[in-house]
């Protein structure tokens, strides 16, 4: 990764700095909220999850992007990602050996009291919120770090057999 | 709608024309950008609060973001030229286009009418959207019909999308041949 490229993009700006710092802290609670409260409002776990995500992509803006992708560890996301989609899966597999169909979340009200409610935002939170947090930040470092370096001199002939 | 909604409208209009014009690739982006936002801003003139939050998260946030990092990464290529040279046979399709849509315009049904299809033609009663307004929140337990219909009556096209999601992150790797997420 050509660390050096990156470091040419970044201008460490005070506007910037200080007005990130300040607003970050709303929009990762407003991320939050709408996670948590979307079933009862407007927006949901997919437009929270969206901000949350965008409130690491703003502290990159702030701080730069080598920083920050120093500072979020690869596992991390990874763990978003992969457990957002796990988490999905394990609810509707369980409404399934409950003996119901798959997210029917019915047979936990049947099985153990929980309300149907509940089966909702687990999938909302635990599930759409998740994923969608972890591929936003994934897309833009992905984005960020572009093409490895000896990838771009390669004859694009040849990359194609690996 | 308002008068704010069709001064929306036309901002919207003539940003989205910009968009199309402007010759360095950096304006388009931050017109794209005011683009995404009227449009957010009009998605809550017509009553869909969620989109307009997807808009505005995505569309002017995310997309503006990765379209910049973008340019940043790549070339950008430097001109005097202020506007792209008008392409003749592409404005005379988009005319074709428009003229079409504009024809058709005036037969759609009015935003909440109650003749529109989707309210069964007056039988409202009988239709889906009915059936979910009036019994979300006996079935659910959720206050907000959009988030019920997405996570529990259709929980499983829900989970398709997720995964659609989870599978553009990784074909994003795999384009760029990384194996770390950050």
């Amino acid at each position: 990764m050509s660390q050096s490229d990156m470091r040419d993009t970044y201008t460490e700006s005070q506007v910037i700095l200080t007005s990130v710092k300040i607003i970050a802290p709303f929009t990762l609670t407003y991320g939050l909220f709408m996670t948590f409260h979307g079933a009862d409002t407007p927006g949901g776990s997919f437009q929270g999850g969206a901000i949350i995500g965008v409130t690491v992509l703003m502290l990159a803006f702030a701080f730069g992007i080598e920083p920050t992708r120093e500072w979020l560890k690869n596992s991390l996301v990874v763990g978003l990602v992969t457990g957002g989609v796990a988490i999905f899966i394990a609810t509707g597999l369980a409404t399934i050996a409950l003996g119901g169909n798959f997210l029917e979340y019915d047979q936990f009200t049947q099985q153990f009291g929980i309300a149907h409610y509940w089966g909702m935002e687990a999938i909302e939170i635990g599930g759409v919120a998740l994923i969608v947090a972890g591929v936003v930040m994934t897309l833009f470092f992905a984005t960020a770090a572009g093409f490895p370096p000896d990838d771009r001199e390669a004859d694009p002939g040849v990359s194609d057999d690996d | 709608m308002s008068a704010i909604a069709y001064t929306l409208a036309v901002f919207i209009l003539i940003t989205a024309v910009a968009t199309a014009l402007f010759k360095d690739v950096l304006s388009s982006i931050v017109i794209f950008g005011a683009y995404s936002l009227g449009m957010a801003i009009l998605y809550t003139f017509l009553l869909a609060p969620d989109v307009a939050m997807t808009e505005a998260a995505i569309g002017a946030g995310v997309t503006t973001i990765l379209l910049l990092l973008t340019i940043a990464r790549t070339t950008r290529p430097q001109t005097d030229e202020v506007f792209e040279r008008i392409n003749v046979p592409a404005v005379v399709v988009a005319a074709a286009f428009v003229g079409v849509a504009a024809t058709l315009l005036p037969d759609m049904y009015a935003v909440g009418d109650p003749d529109a299809p989707i309210w069964g033609g007056g039988v409202i009663s009988e239709t889906p959207s009915a059936y979910y307004v009036q019994n979300t929140f006996a079935d659910t337990g959720a206050q907000n019909a959009v988030s019920a219909v997405l996570a529990s009556y259709r929980g499983f096209d829900t989970f398709g999308e997720a995964v659609v999601v989870f599978a553009a992150g990784v074909a994003v790797l795999l384009v760029l041949k990384r194996e770390v997420f950050t």
